[in-house]
């Protein structure tokens, strides 16, 4: 016997819960089918244990310099097991955050794996046994991605691991190879590095954090290196193989040895098995072509987040979770705006971007007007000892225009925020401006990047 | 001396932008006060922009082209040595000022650490208070102004001349506009009008994309290209005067209960006396129009009910005939107004309505000729309309629609005969007059053009 809502949402991901979350308060009856733990990748073995694991490494980091700030620590000893553990059980937490919201708000979920059995029907394949959902008004698909390989190397998450293993791996091999220097593969760096594995990052294009803006790729390149990190740009990966200390990685660029390989080449969607063609749903260059509300090529078919294609971001799934939500209620939803999606990586120091790069900005035609701001001219900055980095605003120069905002440096993820609602409501650099920012901050420096923009900077 | 802003003024009731069609000084020249500094084209007509004060116009701020909000800095009059920065850095204060500080604030000031300097909000020019210390050179500035007078220094370095503009509020003017800092700086640059665009963000704000959409269309002046075969229809983008005629005329026809009179004018005596009047050597040439434009003006004294204007809580009756005449131009309308006609002789109403109707067709109307009518007098008879009515032009209380003087048939003492005719339509707004107010103003008007040696008199 069918069971009947009005919505049925594959996958829990950031996407899906948010869109499930979102569909029962504007009144709708929601299903959740969910393979693993609710919270998807993010909050499982993404975003949410890696920012875990990465601030046991800025904790160790500060713990190792405590001298600095005239505090003697002793010996120091880190566990990386312990680290691991911690970051599972923040994971955990936050997966039962889910489960609590999906109850708050009347969400019922069901364990198994979803496939479409035709527009209106799921079908739920658990330990359970099998159950059928009848979507009366649409289905919400939110199956996410999953780490993608190079031709010929296959992920065994014991030689060659992928983010997934290397979030659960209690024990750390003494070096890595990260093959892929984007933000994946520049936080485990980060985290490995700290801990005092011997971390080798290749990177195929031409600089580490390629979308980026050049002056950032620069920077973390050098702190990197000054940590100790070795970093080989513009090399390409042509064979993974057991021998040496564990694996050899052969490239155009000469011969790598470690004990293992973390494979942070991309994501790619997670549409196998979960009946896109017995519904009707098409694809477009590997990802599942939506409309600006995310329905797909199947009336009442919606799909969000990574399957929906890039940027493959927890917040942008989120966001597309609303607008497929509030689609389906009947609402008219604000179409997601991609060009003013921020971009974050937690190393130590953190990278953000919105927007352009000053070189995209300049290749798109425009006259644009660059303020740079080092964060070693903030007041707070040197009094936190963490004076790596900068702000970097480049703005048309004939409106002043926010084109792209490029911080590197502490909580640079949460100073890019200003930049992004200033983009959304069309300020111009004079707002930015007229702003008084608060005394002593690090977001001054963002204050202090616009006016150096406009050739007004105070303290630098 | 103190430095002095050229600010954008406001030249009529319903400018909110002005375009500087070109500086007619350029940066370095010495300025009398009264000098033309350049030429500012308005939604009405392009106007000369005159120095109020004198000194070294040291920068422009705004070049030819470009269009800003009203009050706004566009340029800089100061002597050679004195600094300027804090100024040209961006800084359009308020035209209307505050006085200036007293000494002690002004040390306040010079310690403060520099702040930016204030930024022009183009909702309310008038509201605008000016901020202090815009820059490390801003208390020298401040310094410079007498302690404790009026400040001289904040009053405009610029105004039209004649100075006086009539300020009755022009309706529909009041509510703020919703545009992204981006779209209003666009705007400005590319010489879109705001008022005309239909926003598409929350709320009906405009954003970014309604100016480009906006700015992209054809010039609003460009030559009409030849239509190609097959098409069925064009989009003209509005011309600034055709979009304030589009903004302002449903304010008058929906608010304004009209009510209309008419009455046909024997025309004959009127007739043979312009004859007669244009035979006269060395003496102006006299039009109907002229004819009527006296009658209109003497009636008006005799029925200041009519010569009225609402005001709300209390009707405004006026003891002088400011005449508005409209004329038509290739993109719009415009009213330039003939002041005090009650006091002119035909000649001289001949002479100067012939003026002002050349100069606003060739945009060269001054701010004062724009506006400040009490009635207002249209005449489509040169088209051989014989009888229309028009639009009140708030706030106004009246206007007359005028048609052709034709030869018709009329019934005399003997029989038939051919007679020359004219109808008269007033529009009245029924809040400030009756219809019986309206007939009886319409009948001394009749009488005079019928009789028509009371003009003479």
């Amino acid at each position: 016997m069918a069971k009947k809502f009005d919505v049925v949402v594959v996958g829990s991901g950031p996407g899906g819960y948010v869109s499930a979350i979102r569909c029962a308060q504007l009144g709708l009856g929601v299903a959740v089918v969910e393979d693993d733990r609710p919270g998807g990748v993010c909050l499982n073995w993404g975003c949410i244990p890696t920012k875990a694991l990465l601030c046991n490494a800025e904790v160790l980091n500060l713990v190792q310099h405590a001298g600095d700030f005239g505090i003697a620590v002793g010996e120091v000893r880190a566990d990386y097991a312990q680290a691991v553990q911690r970051s599972r059980g923040v994971a955990d937490r936050m997966a039962k955050g889910v489960e609590f919201l999906f109850r708050k708000n009347k969400v019922t979920l069901f364990p198994g794996t979803g496939t479409l059995k035709n527009p209106r029907t799921v079908e739920v394949k658990g330990a359970a046994g099998a159950e059928t959902l009848e979507a009366a008004r649409a289905v919400v698909l939110a199956t996410g991605s999953k780490p993608r390989s190079l031709p010929g190397v296959s992920i065994d998450e014991k030689l060659v691991i992928s983010s997934n293993g290397a979030v659960r791996n209690e024990s750390r091999p003494a070096s890595i190879i990260v093959i892929g220097a984007g933000a994946v593969g520049v936080e485990f760096a980060d985290i490995y590095a700290a801990y005092g594995t011997q971390v080798t990052l290749l990177e195929a294009l031409p600089r580490v954090l390629p979308i980026e803006d050049e002056d950032a790729s620069t920077l973390i390149t050098r702190l990197f290196g000054r940590r100790g990190i070795t970093i080989k740009t513009g090399v390409k990966v042509s064979a993974v193989k057991p021998g040496g200390p564990g694996a050899i990685v052969e490239t155009d660029g000469g011969r790598f040895e470690a004990q293992q390989v973390l494979m942070a080449v991309g994501r790619g969607a997670r549409t196998d098995g979960i009946g896109l063609e017995a519904a009707g749903v098409q694809m477009e260059r590997g990802y599942v072509k939506v409309s600006p509300t995310m329905e797909t090529s199947a009336k009442g078919v919606y799909a969000i987040g990574d399957m929906a294609g890039a940027p493959l971001l927890a917040h942008k799934a989120m966001a597309e979770g609303v607008v497929a939500a509030e689609a389906i209620a009947g609402q008219h939803p604000r179409p997601i705006d991609y060009g003013n999606v921020p971009s974050c990586t937690y190393c130590r120091p953190q990278v953000a971007s919105i927007g352009a790069s000053e070189a995209k900005a300049k290749e798109n035609g425009r006259g644009v007007m660059v303020g740079k701001f080092p964060f070693t001219a903030s007041g707070k900055a040197v009094a936190l000892g963490e004076t790596d980095g900068f702000v970097k605003v480049v703005a048309d120069k004939a409106t002043g225009e926010i084109l792209g905002v490029h911080i590197v440096g502490p909580e640079a993820t949460e100073i890019i925020h200003e930049f992004a609602v200033g983009r959304t409501l069309e300020a111009t650099l004079e707002e930015i401006m007229h702003t008084i920012h608060a005394h002593p901050t690090l977001s001054e420096a963002a204050l202090e990047a616009t006016l150096a923009a406009l050739g007004q900077a105070i303290h630098i | 001396m103190s430095v002095s802003k050229v600010l954008m003024p406001k030249l009529s009731e319903a400018m909110e932008t002005g375009k500087i069609i070109k500086w007619l000084k350029k940066e370095g020249d010495r300025i009398q006060a009264g000098d033309i500094l350049a030429e500012v084209e308005t939604d009405k007509a392009d106007v000369e922009m005159e120095a109020f004060g004198g000194g070294v116009l040291r920068k422009i701020l705004m070049p030819a082209g470009s269009t800003v909000p009203v009050g706004s800095l566009i340029g800089v009059i100061a002597e050679p040595d004195e600094d300027i920065a804090a100024l040209t850095s961006g800084a359009p204060p308020a035209p209307a000022a505050a006085p200036a500080p007293a000494a002690a604030a002004a040390t306040e000031m010079a310690s403060r650490p520099a702040a930016v300097p204030p930024q022009p909000r183009r909702e309310d020019p008038a509201a605008r208070t000016p901020s202090p210390a815009s820059g490390p050179t801003a208390p020298a500035r401040v310094a410079s102004a007498p302690a404790a007078a009026p400040a001289p220094a904040a009053r405009p370095a610029a105004v039209v001349r004649p100075a006086a503009v009539a300020s009755s509020p022009a309706p529909g003017d009041g509510g703020r506009l919703k545009a992204s800092p981006l779209a209003r700086k666009i705007a400005a640059q590319s010489g879109v009008d705001l008022q005309v665009i239909q926003g598409s963000g929350p709320g009906g704000r405009i954003v970014r994309r309604d100016v480009e959409a906006a700015s992209s269309a054809p010039a609003a002046r460009a030559v009409a290209p030849a239509v190609a075969p097959g098409v069925e229809f064009e989009e003209r983008p509005l011309s600034q005067i055709r979009a304030i005629i589009a903004k302002r005329m449903p304010l008058s026809k929906a608010p304004v209960p009209h009510f209309y009179v008419s009455s046909e004018v024997a025309m004959d005596r009127g007739f043979t006396l312009r004859e007669e009047l244009n035979a006269l050597e060395g003496q102006p040439k006299i039009s109907f129009n002229d004819l009527v434009l006296r009658a209109c003006a003497l009636a008006l004294l005799e029925h200041p009910g009519v010569n009225a204007s609402f005001q709300g809580e209390s009707i405004r009756v006026y003891h002088v005939a400011h005449i508005g005449i409209a004329v038509a131009l290739e993109d719009g309308l415009i009213t330039p107004v003939l002041r005090d006609v009650q006091a002119k002789s035909l000649g001289q109403i001949a002479l100067e309505a012939r003026d002002l109707a050349e100069r606003a067709r060739q945009r060269k109307l001054r701010a004062a000729e724009m506006s400040g009518a009490t009635f207002s007098i249209s005449n489509l008879g040169m088209f051989d309309v014989t009888e229309f009515s028009a639009i009140i032009n708030p706030p106004e209380g009246a206007i007359l629609a005028v048609g052709s003087v034709r030869k018709v048939p009329v019934v005399t003492a003997d029989g038939l005969g051919v007679g020359r005719r004219m109808m008269l339509t007033l529009s009245c707004d029924h809040r400030v007059m009756d219809g019986a107010m309206g007939a009886r103003f319409l009948q001394d008007v009749k009488r005079l053009l019928e009789e028509p040696l009371r003009l003479l008199v």
